[in-house]
């Protein structure tokens, strides 16, 4: 069998591509070259073929858990149960990188299968370092956190998103998974700056980047863009992506892709293009080190 | 300033009963009304937990049509929202509610045939714990083989109808025949849902095949299972149905009930 296991010490050197349940079996038999596979947490916390094949394909890939549903944002206590079913799932698979999401998905025994906008205020940086902290605590290792696509902000927050990462970084050890697409979408929603986003966030912390495609929607008669990894990664979002690498330099980087999912070749193209900017990215570092 | 508990309580209500009143003053308007805000997030919750519905109820969706499917999942989610996270366990109550849909009344069917894949899917979502052979029972004398208890396979299912499910929904596979029409009045069938390995296999049963394994699935002795089946079929054969069951890799274990004391 073919190994392509490609992790280092420094991280996963080529990009990564989330794994659906459409492609599994064509990975399975062709083992393309691929930095490293992403998979939802949730779709595996039962006993289904889903979770042999992906003990199968750890063999030959790093994995990273990406999960969605602890709902760290929730006031009141974490969900114990699922964190359990997290913690089975990680002990079992070994990744290489464990992600969840700074928002919330709902309230005791109801789960909006959402990721939440959370309002950014001293209470709930409290409430997320208290669960992120529970969580690695529970896992046994360092997590990352993702900067979500948000559609809604509140009158009452008091932090920049950017600074509440830093912050939550600071107190729990946590790293972050930077969303370039997130960002973009945010950035363009709400008419910030998405350099001085990515500017204000400590490169030690960045453990993974995604990216992912967008679309334009009109939404009661206002442009909005939304994030529905359902399409390929725009120019603007590659270039916001060139210049996150220029800043952060290499980090392990994966493409989302979950609706309206093109066949495999289409997806581990879009990787290989994160791998070229990788590539020249890192090249004009060594560049300007050298000059 | 509502605490962080209140704010999500409130926004909870937005986005499951469309009751903004409370929350609409803390959202920033930034150019767009926070009611069409919070509608972004009601849709998605709507469309991604439908897509989890259809995932789980195939067959269904294609019987009554995509846009159907939408407009019953939506009422439907409107009254069930997932208690938590892991949506392969979302979506139990969808035959019941199918059953009293009002849209429904005409087709009978369909409610069987969501009891159908609900136990398809909870047969392939199970834990895939190891099945017994026939040689583990070897050492059970004859004597004592009526008190034999088998710990039946957690993804075991007996799906019972009126109408001819299993029929319906192999037609309806991709490699079923798009053309074949069934008689809904050609009879009903009782059926075992089991894993094997990878795959989920429905397979047709008589009806004493049916009474004697629902004997053995809720804890009966082989001997009481036994009498069950025979009530239905003096011709019933218990060592032929036993070997049956083994084969099919749908017993996990063993026990020996205690003598009866009579």
């Amino acid at each position: 069998m073919t190994r392509h296991k490609s992790s280092t010490r420094d991280g996963l050197a080529a990009a990564g591509i989330g794994l659906r349940s459409a492609h599994v079996a064509e990975i399975m038999e062709t083992r393309p070259a691929i930095g490293f596979l992403e998979v939802h947490a949730e779709n595996y916390m039962t006993g289904s073929p889903a979770v042999a094949a992906l003990e199968d394909l750890r063999h030959d890939y790093p994995i990273s858990i990406h999960g969605v549903g602890l709902s760290l944002g929730s006031a009141g206590a974490l969900d114990r149960e699922h964190l359990l079913r997290l913690r089975t799932l990680v002990d079992r698979i070994e990744p290489d990188l464990v992600s969840e999401h700074l928002s919330w998905s709902g309230l005791p025994s109801i789960y909006l299968n959402d990721l939440l906008p959370l309002p950014y205020t001293d209470e709930s940086l409290e409430v997320v370092s208290d669960h992120v902290d529970e969580a690695q605590a529970a896992l046994g290792r360092r997590i990352l956190i993702e900067n979500p696509s948000v559609y809604l902000r509140f009158r009452h927050s008091t932090i920049a998103e950017s600074e509440f990462l830093v912050e939550l970084v600071r107190r729990t050890g946590c790293g972050i998974l930077c969303d370039i697409n997130n960002l973009y979408v945010n950035a363009d929603n709400f008419g910030f700056d998405p350099w001085a986003y990515l500017a204000a966030l400590p490169v030690r912390a960045i453990g993974e980047i995604h990216l992912a495609g967008h679309h334009r929607a009109d939404v009661d008669g206002r442009s909005i863009l939304i994030d529905d990894h359902g399409s390929a990664v725009s120019k603007p979002v590659w270039d916001l992506y060139a210049h996150a690498l220029d800043r952060f330099g290499p980090k392990p980087t994966l493409i989302e892709w979950d609706s309206s999912l093109p066949a495999l070749p289409v997806l581990l193209a879009e990787a290989h293009y994160a791998d070229r900017i990788g590539a020249m990215q890192a090249a004009e570092r060594r560049t300007r080190a050298v000059a | 300033m509502p605490s962080l508990e209140e704010l999500q309580k409130d926004i909870c209500d937005a986005i499951c009963v469309g009751d903004d009143t409370r929350v609409s003053e803390l959202i920033a308007g930034d150019g767009m009304d926070p009611a069409s805000r919070l509608r972004i997030y009601r849709n998605h919750a709507v469309i991604t937990l439908t897509d989890a519905l259809k995932a789980t109820y195939p067959v269904v969706c294609r019987l009554v049509s995509d846009r159907f499917f939408a407009y019953a999942a939506h009422e439907f989610i409107r009254e069930h929202l997932p208690e938590q996270p892991n949506l392969a366990e979302y979506g139990a109550e969808f035959p019941g509610f199918l059953a009293q849909f009002p849209p429904c009344h005409d087709l009978g069917y369909i409610a069987d045939i969501a009891r159908l894949e609900w136990a398809i899917n909870q047969a392939l979502h199970a834990d895939n714990v190891a099945a017994i052979a026939r040689g583990d029972l070897s050492g059970i004398s004859s004597a004592d083989a009526p008190r034999l208890v088998l710990t039946m396979h957690p993804g075991l299912r007996l799906v019972e109808s009126r109408w001819p499910v299993e029929r319906i929904w192999r037609a309806n596979q991709a490699d079923g025949d798009p053309d074949l029409s069934i008689d809904l009045d050609s009879g009903g069938v009782r059926l075992q849902v089991h894993r094997r390995g990878d795959r989920v296999m429905l397979k047709s049963l008589s009806p004493c095949e049916f009474a004697f394994l629902q004997a053995l699935a809720r804890g009966d002795s082989l001997a009481d299972a036994a009498d069950i089946a025979l009530r239905l079929d003096l011709l019933f054969d218990l060592a032929a149905a036993l070997g049956t069951i083994l084969e099919d890799g749908i017993v996990t274990g063993f026990r020996l009930q205690p003598p009866s004391e009579d």
